[in-house]
């Protein structure tokens, strides 16, 4: 079969008007489909990562945007107090957009040291000194730093907060590579307020025999009576309510995945067709030759296999590159979805190519078989 | 033993309603290294015994015997083996692959045969030459005249050194110099590579360069005027 592979090439050649065609509209459809994956991915990642499940993040009771919350920060010392808590980490938070947005830019103010303790990030430049003692200093996610342009030493100013870029850090987490560190109090004197005193949300981290629902409601229970309530849930929950409604969306873009898959296998199935009704004669002159007809099927089986699975990489390729070069993301009140490639979703854009490429060339490929030989030879 | 026994074969099939029967019975032995023409009218059914014996049609009834083997009992698969490697076959419209070189549709037929690469060179440089075409060999089919084709077309058919070459109509689309040239070849293939030809042709004067001359008249085969007659199939 091997040896018939050049001739395989040299028939999509032929028609390299149509074989583009389906290429490039099967890679399309790949990049569409391993865009959704991505999406998808950056969502599952926020509410079942490792920390999901195991830190707490308290709230103002009724609130969502984290410019309306506001928690009184001595909170974090009778939270400290409770059993199985292993630190608190008081942040604020400022966006420029609470609604879904694909450029919203999310500041978490946070002690330095706590910053330091409780992030897992690598700084790719700049240090932690500077950022420690400049008030207005900035650590810059990379996806942020290359979506604008930023790197140490530049001024920038949003939303009336300016700041000087003093390091950019690199996350495992990919939504934290789309956030911007500053320190705790500036944040709260940003844009010319006092908020000193107050935070957004405080962070509890919980130590490794603490259970994460008892405690929430023990949380919430203590400040009951308090001048602010609090809703205290697990960080997974808390990412999954603040993006709900992104959530029923991106469930619903799914579907336009599968969908892409289902464009790929008619657009394939399609032109294999075409190619099969145009060589009917062609085909009955290879059986006559003596070719049998599971190897004419294979033929057109390798057709279909190699104008989904070339379309298909060349999708998944665009769809790495797009997706890692622009670092996308898409936040909504304060909390960020990114847009990650990982090598799990361009495997699997891949297969899906190749099953799609085989599934497209069985009926054509079986009805090439099975064409009476001296009908088709008769075919002009 | 002939080397091509038709014995009491028949075929027929239907067109609408009507069920067409060109071939009734019909029986015929040739021997090995014979030259047979094949003639009749339009529709006489000799193509579809050409066709039948090139196991590339199924008979209705009767026995095709080639070479000692019944290749009406082989299935479609092992037909295709057997058609690989015992018949060569001259299309009327030479029916070469577009996208292949004159050497590559020439080599063709031997992808299908356990054969080493140097082998295969080999053997469509010898065809290539017995055609005189060695020069062309680069040339896609449309870079040829008609000629140039069907004699590519009989390289492709001989490069596999096949049990029979059997050629349908094969001068029927060329002029008269051009079909000169190639009877000519056919009859060198005959001669000189000792290779049994049966060519179905409509020309009186094709037909007429063959050893054996047969026609095929209302179903029935005639040679010199009188019907061949050979053993007859028995049933239980």
């Amino acid at each position: 079969m091997l040896k018939f592979i050049p001739y395989v090439f040299k028939s999509l050649w032929r028609h390299r008007a149509r074989t583009l065609l389906t290429v490039s509209g099967t890679a399309v459809a790949l990049l569409v489909f391993c865009f959704i994956g991505a999406v998808q991915q950056g969502m599952l990642a926020l509410t079942s990562g490792d920390d999901a499940g195991r830190t707490l993040i308290v709230f103002q009771e009724n609130r969502f945007c984290p410019q309306s919350s506001r928690l009184p920060q001595d909170y974090e010392s009778t939270i400290a107090k409770l059993p199985g808590v292993q630190e608190v980490v008081p942040v604020k938070v400022f966006t420029n957009n609470c609604r879904a947005s694909l450029d919203a830019i999310v500041f978490q103010g946070l002690p330095p040291e706590k910053l330091k303790a409780w992030r897992d990030i690598d700084l790719q430049s700049g240090n932690w000194s500077a950022f420690s003692d400049q008030d207005d200093a900035a650590l810059v996610g990379i996806d942020v730093a290359t979506r604008r342009g930023l790197s140490v030493g530049d001024k920038f100013t949003i939303g009336d907060v300016s700041v000087v870029v003093q390091g950019v850090f690199k996350s495992p987490s990919a939504a934290e590579n789309n956030l911007i560190f500053t320190q705790l109090e500036f944040l709260q004197r940003a844009r010319g307020a006092n908020d000193v005193g107050t935070v957004t949300m405080l962070e509890v981290h919980l130590n490794d025999t603490a259970d994460p629902e008892a405690l929430a409601k023990q949380i919430d229970q203590a400040f009951h009576a308090g001048p602010v309530g609090t809703t205290t849930r697990t960080k997974g929950m808390f990412q999954a309510d603040t993006l709900a409604d992104l959530a029923e969306l991106i469930g619903f873009v799914h579907w336009l995945g599968y969908a892409c898959v289902g464009l790929v296998l008619s657009l394939v199935a399609t032109t294999t067709v075409m190619s099969v009704q145009d060589r009917i004669k062609e085909h009955a002159v290879l059986q006559t030759l003596g070719l049998r007809p599971l190897r004419v099927f294979g033929l057109v089986l390798t057709e279909s296999l190699l104008l989904s699975t070339i379309g298909g990489i060349l999708g998944v390729a665009g769809s790495v590159l797009l997706l890692s070069s622009t670092g996308m993301s898409i936040a909504a009140e304060g909390v960020t979805i990114a847009f990650e490639p990982s090598l799990p979703l361009a495997m699997q854009g891949v297969v899906v190519s190749v099953v799609v490429g085989l599934l497209a060339g069985l009926a054509p490929g079986w009805h090439a078989s099975r064409t009476e030989i001296v009908s088709a030879l008769r075919h002009a | 033993m002939p080397l091509i026994e038709v014995i009491d074969v028949s075929k027929e099939y239907a067109n609408g309603e009507e069920t067409i029967r060109p071939l009734d019975g019909v029986s015929l032995s040739i021997e090995e290294g014979d030259y047979v023409s094949l003639m009749g009218a339009s529709g006489s059914g000799k193509s579809t015994l050409l066709n039948l014996i090139a196991g590339i049609d199924q008979a209705t009834a009767g026995k095709i015997i080639v070479a000692g083997t019944d290749i009406t009992r082989l299935s479609r698969g092992k037909l295709a083996d057997w058609r690989a490697a015992n018949i060569g076959y001259v299309f009327q419209t030479h029916n070469l692959i577009p996208v292949l070189t004159a050497y590559e549709n020439v080599e063709l037929p031997l992808l299908l045969l356990p054969m080493s690469a140097s082998e295969r060179r080999k053997r469509v440089a010898i065809a290539m030459e017995a055609v005189d075409l060695t020069s062309r060999a680069k040339h896609y089919p449309r870079q040829m005249s008609g000629g140039q084709e069907q004699r590519v077309g009989i390289a492709r058919a001989i490069v596999s050194n096949p049990t029979v070459v059997v050629a349908d109509e094969p001068t029927g689309s060329l002029d008269d110099e051009t079909t000169e040239q190639i009877l000519q070849l056919l009859s060198r293939v005959n001669e000189e590579l000792d290779m049994t030809l049966l060519m179905v042709t409509h020309d009186a004067d094709a037909g007429e360069r063959a050893r054996r001359r047969i026609r095929l008249e209302r179903g029935r085969l005639m040679e010199n005027g009188k019907e061949l007659q050979t053993a007859k199939l028995h049933t239980a």
